[in-house]
């Protein structure tokens, strides 16, 4: 084996390594050369935009403009915490100038569902931007400037978790992780986002990784790219021919082209040998992953100053007349895209965000880019599998094949027809990452993720209604407590009436140490106050 | 929020069930055409009468039970247990035998478990156990017309023989049809035509005879004698077909239609067994693990019968264990059980072994099971 | 092999072994499920766990606690009506008792709802805050009063006691906490069973 890589390292130069095969997988038909015979295109500034600025659920919103206000481009327009402390804060900006329209839900080209509060922009054409504050010698900065400026920069992961990047970088304080790995393993049929990146601007994208090295203060730092990517990887290796800097340089590694390659825990195991254990962080065993696109928008963030605006979306399917790699502004709606392309809108079945194997329909076209949407595909009805009627489940075990984390679908899938929890949890349903490579083989067609989507949901549900029942019973028995204790006190009072004055403060002052040992008073009251302020606050919300 | 909205993936690799049965049924042709050419017709009657009984049942059975009957017709489930089913029958068996059997199969051991992919055990191997226990005679009888094994003397029209020599009768000739059609529906004989023999009681569907086993194979026989593997009075017949199942098998592992744990497994177990227990002088029936593997049914119950994969275990590390189980029970039954031919028998009884080996027989999951100090979040949600 | 396997010796070795592991293999099994009967919980606690716990008195008892004890001691399971349907199946499947219908004498299946003071017209009297079996009203005499939705367990007992009737009860999405409110480290987690002693 070494022999083969020694004669691997010679033929491709320098750091270039094989890593090891992955495990199930499928090798579906990549439908990628469409969207690659062109350079990525800037798109013209849209009239409209209107920028996702997340769901409710996933966080509390400020909001730093109001309707009618004059933003200015990479102005600051909200932020988006995810806790209370300020740790995971995302600033959102302005991606050009113009005049705020309107705050109100909108539908967003993401994996979710459910919309989200957008902030519409009306463009005013002038792209009047505000000063920018690069830091190109960025190898003088201490890591935790540099994560707090990825932090300012509202940089989140691009390749469509959405993981606040510097959230990423500061959970790597502690102990600082052997591997930053950078993922470039674009395994998803049409996607081709990351490569035509890498094909253009492969220099920007190893400063970005070497910023990334620097703040998350790892050891050895790897790019993992598909063997099936011959202009990125000529790119890469001249952009790590080029790196003169004396650091330790930075390692290639080409993976076999299987689908899901590039899933996170995958390709961790495919290119370090580690696997992650199942409910922990890769950052907890020494591992942190980022995408490419991410790592070149930390480049801009920091080389050049700029917050996250815009990201590279593939536009494809054959009902575009020329499909392309764009790099189009956040809140950019996808039937401006469309049109860009050419779209023939009576040959066009169904618009799919995503890839075509994890992506979901678009209900409308006037969904907007979010700083996730790698890919919308305009799919014409010879493009998607048609949907054959499902047929009973044969066992023929091909599923388990091809499952990356080596599950046994067919079980989960007699498990979730009655809801058994138990066996579901033991089978390890909450590992399935719903890539979509049992679908692909099932003969019988049955549609395996969608099962496990809802068994998922069945179980999330239950175990928060546990939770609820579970607190609402402490509260039912503190309040049983509270009304016996004060029935006690009562009762104490009546019969010692005459020594009240300084029983009363000895008592109140004994009924407070005993309370003191269950429930903290100024905790209580704190707890209190918050809830009165953001009740207020709601309101307040609600009426603006 | 959303209406009803498809769901990925939207890219499918194209296979069904229908196309996984029939690359199933030709990968049984060259085992069906060696039988065919062996002992004649008697096989292809068998398939037919089978292959019609189980349509006309899987239809009456699928309108019983209101679903649509073309789409699930046209899966092929249907034919692939007829004709396991009948490749099993001795052939030369009266019609109504394989009737029967193919009855018991579709409709009992299959519809009435819920159809398609509900049955725990396997259809063609339930209605072969039920005739064997139901009709032992008809079953362990080897119906081959009697000019096939014995040939006849030619004779004048006195009745005296004209040459010493004995003429075989080719079983694929128009007269062996006549006399296949005859055994198989033995109301049409007309006065005593002595049509068939029974071959040894004991020989049965495969003829397991005790000197054949405790002897050399019979192709190595015919190939230092100069004789034809091909000739018809040989006994390479088994060995034959056998070997014609077999590269069925290999080509359905090539198509990757079954994989390869449950075939080795069984292969495997019954080598070892044999091996230990091989004993060349003894009376009893320890053959050579040669003539246990190619000397009787062992091949098509390794890769066709046994690995249906409804009935089978259905886990990786699980299919093994159940080749094993089949395998020892395969080589039980036959050496001291009192059938010979135990294939039917042993995939029952792995069947009945298949549920717990599923809960039991799991891979490791991709993050579970790893050392104790990266297993610290693993109890995650509480069932 | 033959003559080496049928030797006495060797007939004897294998079936002592053989006898050996079913002794191991039995023995395995019983510790196993000693040590399940020993983390089970009692049946009390699990019928309490498959109640919603809205301590809102439809079924006749104080609280959900003591409906656990009077099912276990062999009350009807059916008259829950905020548990839902799966409360009833959850209990009917823990019992081992066939399915029935919710006792209509005890109430309908609703769908879950959070009570919300109008606060203009509230006048500050604090029956509402007394009937609330989880102290999620928030207020004192004379003071506003408001219901804290994430604690509201949609029990309706606060509704009948308003002199004004302030109270609504809307449609809200299903409960769940939201994390931002209650941090687990607030020691309103407490041992329940050692505050109330004997009684609990």
């Amino acid at each position: 084996m070494s022999a083969l890589k020694q004669l691997a390292s010679r033929f491709f130069g320098g750091n270039t390594v094989f890593a090891r095969r992955t495990v199930g997988g499928i090798q579906p038909l990549p439908f990628k050369e469409h969207s690659l015979r062109s350079r990525i295109m800037s798109t013209p500034i849209p009239q409209q935009l209107t920028i996702p600025i997340g769901a409710e659920e996933s966080g509390q919103i400020s909001l730093l403009v109001g309707i009618g206000d004059q933003v200015r481009k990479y102005q600051r327009l909200a932020v988006i915490s995810l806790h209370t402390d300020g740790r995971s804060d995302v600033p959102v900006h302005a991606p050009t100038s113009g005049v705020i329209t309107s705050i109100e839900n909108s539908i967003v080209a993401d994996h979710s569902e459910q919309q989200q509060r957008c902030i519409g922009l009306a463009v005013d054409g002038h792209d009047e931007a505000l000063q920018l504050e690069p830091h190109s010698d960025y190898s003088q900065l201490p890591s935790t400037d540099i994560v707090s400026l990825i932090r300012d920069a509202g940089i989140i992961g691009m390749g469509g978790a959405g993981f606040p990047a510097a959230d990423k970088l500061s959970k790597c304080g502690d102990s600082a992780p052997e591997f930053l790995i950078i993922n470039a393993a674009e395994c998803e049929p049409y996607i081709t986002a990351d490569e035509a990146l890498l094909r253009e601007r492969a220099g920007k994208v190893v400063a970005g990784a070497k910023i990334l090295k620097r703040a998350s203060a790892a050891q050895r730092y790897i790019i993992a790219i598909e063997d099936t990517k011959p202009d990125a990887i000529a790119a890469l290796q001249q952009a790590l021919q080029d790196d003169t800097s004396p650091e330790t340089p930075c390692e290639l590694v080409l993976i076999p082209s299987k689908y899901p390659a590039g899933s996170e825990r995958q390709l961790i195991q495919c290119v370090t040998g580690r696997e992650i254990a199942s409910g922990q962080h890769p950052t907890e065993n020494g591992v942190v992953m980022h995408n490419v696109g991410t790592a070149y928008a930390v480049y801009e963030a920091i080389v050049e100053g700029k917050p996250c605006i815009s990201r590279f979306t593939t536009l494809c399917g054959k009902a575009l007349k020329t499909p392309k790699n764009f790099e189009a502004l956040i809140g950019t709606a996808a039937d401006f895209l469309f049109e860009l392309c050419g779209i023939e809108a009576n040959n066009k079945q169904m618009s799919i965000v995503g890839g075509s194997l994890m992506g979901n329909e678009l209900t409308s076209d006037k969904a907007v880019i979010c700083k996730t949407t790698n890919c919308l595909i305009a799919a014409c009805a010879s493009e998607i599998a048609t949907s054959k009627p499902e047929q009973a489940c044969i066992r023929c075990g091909f599923c388990a094949d091809v499952c990356p984390s080596k599950l046994l679908p067919q079980q989960l899938l007699a498990f979730s027809r009655t809801t058994d929890t138990t066996q579901l949890i033991e089978h390890g349903l909450f590992d399935c990452i719903e890539c979509g490579a049992c679908d692909y083989v099932c003969p019988s067609h049955i549609p395996l993720v969608s099962t496990y989507k809802k068994s998922k949901k069945v179980i999330e549900t239950r175990q928060q209604s546990l939770e609820c029942s579970d607190y609402w019973q402490q509260r039912f028995q503190f309040r049983q407590y509270r009304i016996k204790k004060e029935k006690e006190q009562a009762l104490s009072r009546k019969t010692d009436s005459s020594t009240k004055p300084a029983r009363t403060a000895e008592r109140t002052a004994k009924a407070l140490s005993e309370a003191a040992d269950f429930i903290s008073k100024e905790q209580a009251s704190r707890d209190i106050a918050a809830a009165v302020a953001r009740v207020k606050a709601r309101r307040d919300e609600k009426n603006k | 929020m959303s209406g009803l909205k498809a769901s990925a993936p939207f890219q499918h690799s194209g296979r069904n069930v229908a196309q996984l049965m029939q690359t199933l049924l030709y990968a049984l042709l060259p085992g069906v055409f060696a039988s065919l050419w062996f002992f004649g017709f008697g096989i292809l009657i068998n398939i037919a009468i089978a292959i019609s009984f189980a349509v006309c049942a899987e239809a009456a059975m699928l309108r019983l039970r209101n679903r649509d009957i073309r789409s699930h017709l046209s899966d092929r489930s249907a034919f692939v247990t007829a004709i396991l089913f009948a490749i099993a029958i001795p052939p030369g068996s009266p019609w109504w035998l394989v009737a029967l059997g193919i009855l018991f199969a579709i409709v009992i051991a299959k519809h009435l478990y819920g159809g398609l992919g509900q049955n725990p055990f396997n259809p063609a191997m339930c209605g072969y156990a039920m005739l064997l226990l139901a009709f032992p005679l008809e079953m362990t009888g080897w119906h081959i017309p009697n000019e096939v094994i014995n040939g006849q003397l030619a004779v004048d029209s006195l009745g005296i023989p004209t040459s010493p020599e004995r003429e075989f009768l080719n079983p694929l000739s128009w007269e062996g049809f006549k006399q296949a059609l005859l055994l198989a529906f033995p109301f049409a004989a007309s006065g005593a035509t002595n049509v068939s023999e029974f071959v040894d009681g004991l020989a049965m569907a495969t003829p397991l005879i005790e000197f054949k086993m405790a002897g050399k194979s019979a192709i190595l026989a015919a190939r230092e004698s100069g004789a034809s593997l091909f000739a018809r009075d040989s006994e390479t017949a088994w060995e034959i077909i056998n070997i014609g199942y077999l590269f069925g098998g290999l080509f359905l592992l090539y198509k990757k239609i079954i994989s390869w744990h449950i075939p080795l497994a069984i292969i495997a177990t019954i080598f070892v067994l044999a091996a230990l227990f091989y004993a060349p002088g003894s009376v009893t029936i320890y053959g050579t693990p040669y003539l246990h593997l190619l000397g009787s049914a062992t091949m098509i119950g390794a890769f066709f019968i046994a690995t249906d994969p409804v009935s089978a275990a259905t886990t990786r590390p699980g299919k093994l264990v159940y080749g094993i189980i089949i395998g020892a029970s395969i080589y039980s039954i036959r050496v001291w059980g009192s059938y010979l031919d135990s294939i039917a028998f042993a995939v029952l009884f792995g069947n009945f072994c298949a549920p717990i080996l599923d809960q039991y027989c799991r891979p490791r999951m991709f993050g579970h099971g790893l050392s104790s100090k990266s297993r610290r979040n693993e109890e995650a949600l509480e069932p | 092999m033959l003559p080496l396997i049928s030797h006495w010796l060797t007939q004897l070795v294998i079936g002592t072994s053989l006898l050996l592991i079913t002794v191991f293999v039995l023995l395995q099994i019983n510790r196993y499920l000693q040590q399940q009967l020993k983390t089970q919980k009692s049946l009390v606690t699990r019928i309490n766990r498959a109640l919603p716990q809205t301590q809102c008195g439809q079924c006749g008892h104080p609280g959900c606690l003591p409906y656990a004890r009077s099912i276990s001691l062999g009350e009807a399971s059916n008259k829950c009506p905020p548990g839902g349907l799966e409360t009833i199946l959850e209990l009917a499947d823990l019992l081992n008792e066939p399915v029935r219908g919710l006792d209509p004498a005890h109430g309908q299946f609703r769908d879950f709802s959070v009570a919300v003071i109008r606060e203009d017209e509230c006048i500050g009297c604090t029956k509402c805050i007394q009937a609330c079996p989880v102290d999620a009203i928030l207020g004192g005499p004379k003071l506003m009063h408001t219901v804290i939705a994430p604690e509201c367990t949609g029990c309706d007992l606060c509704v009948e006691p308003c002199p004004v009737d302030c109270i609504d009860m809307i449609n809200h999405t299903a409960p769940s906490i939201s994390h931002t409110t209650i941090s687990h480290t607030t020691p309103l987690y407490f041992n329940t069973r050692k505050l109330l002693g004997a009684s609990s």
